[in-house]
């Protein structure tokens, strides 16, 4: 149950995502992007500041003992945020789209593979190779 | 160039995906709510040096622009909580299949409606079709992901 569940919330996670781009657009028109990348940040860290004052469980001091590298997720998303900024004016949205998504796609099927960043082992079979074939259909469909 | 930008976007979703692992497997010690706090308070923190150098934009605007415009933080705050929340129970390659899947979904609607002054692309029968080849993909996800799971407790147990 619990495994529907996460499939549910993984798919509103990528529609929030497609209606913040949208939104994101128009403000970035005015601010700028850069701007408008630390204005989602910003809001993003008393947002989840709060929530995590009134109902955080867990434990927030693993910060100084867990690995350093584990730090990089932050980073990571400006890297994103920034090569979507910078590329889009060379080749276009849908382009720039379909490279960050078979991107992802392709990288999450190795680091899963191999186990990377402490992620759980599971490996490459037939079905996801499908499951990849599928989606660049669909990709090429939409562009 | 266009080939180098398009290796430079491809980079962007290799990101993408390494900040879904590092996030789930931090996530698995730390918390939901603190590794979502952790990621955008260090996001801020890159961004905040970033943009004294490099930004052009005009960052007080920020109090004349319409609050809907604004409002658009909560989905990014949602997003990243989503995902963290995903991740350690169906795994990378699925949470990220699935959030695509519902980007482009929704994508696709936000294009037929014309919302947000976007481009207005009506949601033809190639567009339908890739739809339906996107829960395909889904799934096969699911399958290829409940063999894999179970293949490694068999060798475990």
């Amino acid at each position: 149950m619990i495994r529907y569940l996460s499939y549910v919330l993984a798919l509103l996670a990528g529609a929030a995502l497609s209606f913040e781009g949208a939104i994101y657009g128009e403000l970035g028109k005015h601010i700028g992007e850069l701007e408008t990348s630390f204005y989602n940040f910003f809001m993003g860290s008393i947002i989840v500041g709060l929530l995590w004052i009134f109902f955080g469980k867990g434990n927030i001091s693993y910060v100084v003992k867990a690995p350093k590298w584990t730090m990089l997720g932050g980073v990571l998303g400006v890297v994103y945020l920034t090569s979507i900024v910078v590329s889009v004016p060379f080749v276009g949205i849908g382009m720039t789209m379909a490279a960050i998504i078979i991107g992802q796609m392709i990288m999450s099927m190795v680091i899963e593979h191999f186990g990377w960043l402490g992620s759980m082992k599971s490996k490459i079979n037939k079905e996801k190779i499908f499951a990849l074939i599928a989606m660049v259909i669909s990709l090429i469909l939409i562009n | 160039m266009i080939i180098l930008m398009i290796l430079f976007t491809l980079l962007g979703g290799i990101t993408l995906s390494a900040q879904s692992s590092i996030n789930g497997a931090f996530g698995r010690n730390a918390g939901t709510l603190e590794t979502t706090l952790l990621t955008f308070i260090t996001g801020t923190m890159f961004l905040a040096v970033f943009i004294l150098f490099f930004g052009q934009g005009n960052l007080s605007a920020l109090f004349e622009a319409p609050k809907w415009q604004l409002s658009a933080a909560f989905l990014g705050t949602m997003y990243l909580l989503l995902t963290v929340i995903a991740v350690p129970r169906i795994g990378v390659i699925a949470t990220s299949i699935a959030g695509i899947i519902g980007q482009l979904v929704i994508g696709m609607f936000i294009d037929n409606f014309g919302w947000f002054n976007s481009l207005v692309l009506p949601l033809d029968w190639k567009r339908m079709t890739a739809i339906l080849f996107m829960f395909i993909a889904l799934y096969f996800v699911y399958k290829g992901n409940k063999r894999s799971s179970h293949e490694t407790e068999m060798k475990t147990t």
